[in-house]
């Protein structure tokens, strides 16, 4: 009765704090979907990221097609957004409003062709790190190989050249003569470019721990689970928070005096600790389904989330009795919760640790919670897959409940609070 | 009936209470008078069952609240000092939480929030939230939490502090009403007028010890009657401390540098002997005040100290 009545009061205080409610969620929340944001949604690989690039074409002619037709070719069309674009394209690159603007001058291809060496400029966006970079780079490996056709093939671009400036079509005996002269000079060349001195094969790595591969997801679903960990830690750290402060402000003490005993009391709030943070991990698995992750069988996500907040509430009820005050339970708390989802996988991948930091990782709930999710995003798992970390985060997430209110109870009785 | 046996408890290697014993009788208001720090506060909690005491017992009618303690905390109603009030609730919110733990509910629990806010006349506040009260309104509204389920044992733990007189005015009749009907009250405080005007019978703490208990009139009878002389001028020289000592029916209860606190016994020559012999005895005294016997003076004859010190 007395617990029901001490979550039923924590619930309406929820509810009266519309603010604070939603500011308790935001957190997460918001990591979220900056996440989905930056990363975008699908579980079938997501939409990438698109570089927008400007292109001041003075010269309108061959070196323009050529650039048009590269950033219009199946590989690069979702990832390249070229922008024709005149003067204005400068005023534009000061507004921050694309990532690079590249600069053929008037002229450029008929300089090429005639051997004079040409000057194309790219303008960078200062306010993006990498982006304008890829664009920089890329542009080098194309006057790179543009340069290296220029020695190579001079006098045939010499003739193209000629067949520009004459009016009409060109005869037929040229354009014949000048394929059969490529054509020798690539059969000159054949012993150079075949087979290339250097190969590139991609080879997928093995899995080291023998799990299985990760299906197709998208990066959202890669980090999701580990945010939302985090983020229930934090629920609870917040739930938990209410304990100190029922201590420090002597709501606790005058509670006591009613038929209340310290237990029922404990039991009270960390039904609603745990019910937060439930609820919240819960909005968090709806926004990643709104976005595309599929978690898995609902019954063993359902089972996961609970264990999950069990963990997430006994990790922070234990270290809140071992304090004195509200400052230092947050001091501490957020400590752990950082320190855990670092070491547990939440910000980086298990596999791009150091190898002295990953056996500290299965010290962690954050590891558990978070290794049992991927399993179920990115390999595909269900219920027995996730069996071990399940009883982990319940046995654990209990024990340390129990020890927690224990520790309470026994300062509450001692006049400690 | 509240009997408190022989309650001794410690923080570290402070005694807070040390061996204290009294009885509440059913239907009165009893007082327990001290200043900040006597162990009022702590003496309540162990009665209350919140704080383990390291020896002792509490009977609350014929129950040990250690061993029963749901039993007896069922009838105990407590209004502690500092304002446990969940105040981003609103009063009803908060009177509703409490009467639940009392396993009150429905119409009769409506009613009684309703009853006991009309009391403390917060009835037309009852829906806002508690953070908009001042101090006083948040005060009354603490007492209402300590009411609402009727106790028939109530403990006040200065529930007056640092509210407007008007206020304090309104917690006093009420706790008069409640006991007016049949409710037995514990109540501390460090006000001796409060005491005075309220309690039936009243105990001295001072140091976690009890140094006296009676009604008002048995209190001072115990003191001697005795009428307090305070004295401002210049006592830091021996010589000075030496006649003032000597004079006949005053006794010295203090006395520093630049004020002095005498106790002039009922039995002795009595003030209209000693006041001319104060003044004639050369002592320098710049202003005298005299106090009829009171709470305060019983309490500065039984300590030497002023119950503000």
């Amino acid at each position: 009765m007395a617990v029901l009545a001490i979550l039923r009061r924590d619930l309406n205080r929820y509810r009266r704090n519309p603010v604070r409610t939603a500011l308790l969620f935001a957190m997460p929340l918001t990591m979220a979907a900056i996440f989905a944001l930056v990363f975008g949604g699908g579980g079938g690989g997501g939409d990438g990221i698109t570089i927008r690039v400007l292109l001041w074409d003075e010269d309108a002619s061959l070196l323009s097609m050529l650039a048009r037709g590269a950033a219009g070719s199946d590989s690069a069309d979702s990832r390249l957004d070229v922008v024709p674009i005149g003067r204005e394209g400068l005023a534009m690159m000061e507004r921050g409003e694309a990532s690079a603007l590249i600069h053929i001058p008037a002229g450029s291809t008929e300089d090429y062709l005639a051997g004079t060496p040409i000057r194309l400029e790219v303008v960078k966006n200062p306010s993006e790190r990498f982006l304008p970079q890829v664009v920089e780079e890329g542009l080098g490996i194309g006057a790179a190989a543009l340069s290296a056709i220029s020695r190579l093939f001079r006098p045939e671009l010499q003739q193209i050249r000629d067949f520009m400036d004459s009016s009409g079509f060109p005869a037929d005996a040229g354009v014949g003569r000048l394929s059969a002269t490529i054509n020798g000079r690539l059969r000159g060349l054949e012993h150079v470019l075949f087979p290339p001195a250097i190969g590139l094969e991609t080879v997928t790595m093995p899995n080291e721990s023998e799990e299985p591969q990760a299906t197709n997801a998208s990066i959202l679903a890669f980090f999701l689970p580990g945010l939302a960990v985090m983020g229930v830690l934090f629920l609870a750290q917040s739930a938990t928070r209410d304990i100190l402060r029922d201590r420090e402000s002597g709501l606790l003490k005058h509670l006591l005096t009613a038929p209340v005993s310290p237990a029922q009391y404990l039991s009270g709030k960390c039904l609603s600790v745990l019910l937060v943070s439930v609820l919240g991990f819960g909005v968090l698995v709806l926004v990643g389904w709104a976005a595309g992750v599929s978690w898995g069988p609902p019954i063993t996500v359902t089972l996961l989330v609970v264990a999950t907040a069990v963990g997430a509430s006994g990790t922070l009820l234990l270290i809140m009795s071992l304090v004195r005050t509200e400052r230092q339970g947050d001091a501490l708390t957020t400590i752990v919760i950082i320190a855990w989802s670092m070491l547990g996988g939440a910000f980086v991948p298990l596999a791009s640790m150091p190898a002295f930091v990953r056996p500290l990782s299965a010290t962690t709930l954050v590891f558990w919670a978070t290794d049992a999710f991927n399993t179920m995003i990115l390999h595909g798992g269900g219920f027995a897959d996730v069996t071990l970390n399940l009883v982990v985060l319940f046995g654990t997430g209990s024990l340390l409940l129990a020890v927690g209110a224990v520790i309470l109870t026994w300062k509450i009785r001692r006049g400690v609070v | 009936m509240i009997r408190v046996e022989n309650l001794r408890r410690c923080f570290g290697s402070l005694v807070a209470v040390d061996d204290v014993s009294f009885e509440v009788r059913d239907g009165e208001i009893f007082g327990l008078l001290g200043p900040n720090g006597a162990g009022k506060t702590t003496t309540i909690n162990m009665i209350c069952g919140v704080l383990q005491p390291d020896g002792g017992r509490v009977v609350i009618d014929d129950r040990d609240i250690w061993l029963e303690p749901a039993e007896v905390k069922r009838h105990l109603g407590v209004v502690p000092q500092e304002v446990a009030v969940y105040e981003d609730l609103t009063a009803f919110d908060n009177l509703a939480f409490w009467g639940s733990l009392y396993r009150l509910k429905g119409r009769e629990l409506s009613s009684r929030i309703g009853d006991s806010l009309s009391r403390v006349g917060l009835a037309d506040r009852a829906h806002d939230r508690v953070k908009t009260y001042s101090g006083g309104m948040k005060r009354r509204l603490n007492l209402c939490m300590g009411l609402l389920h009727r106790p028939k044992f109530l403990l006040l733990d200065e529930p007056t502090v640092g509210i407007d007189p008007q206020a304090r005015l309104n917690i006093l009749e009420v706790i008069r009403e409640v006991a007016a009907g049949g409710t037995t009250v514990l109540y501390t405080t460090h006000y001796m007028d409060e005491a005075e005007q309220l309690c039936d019978r009243i105990g001295i703490i001072d140091h976690g010890r009890i140094l006296a208990m009676g009604s008002l009139a048995e209190l001072t009878r115990r003191a001697g009657e005795a009428e307090v002389l305070r004295l401002a001028g210049a006592f830091h020289d021996q010589e000075t401390r030496d006649r003032l000592g000597a004079i006949s029916g005053a006794r010295v209860l203090r006395m520093d540098d630049d004020s002095a606190v005498l106790a002039i016994d009922g039995e002795g020559p009595g003030l209209l002997d000693v006041l001319p012999a104060v003044l004639d005895a050369g002592l320098g005294v710049e202003d005298v005040s005299i106090q009829r016997p009171n709470l305060e003076s019983v309490f500065i004859a039984l300590t030497g100290r002023e119950l503000r010190d």
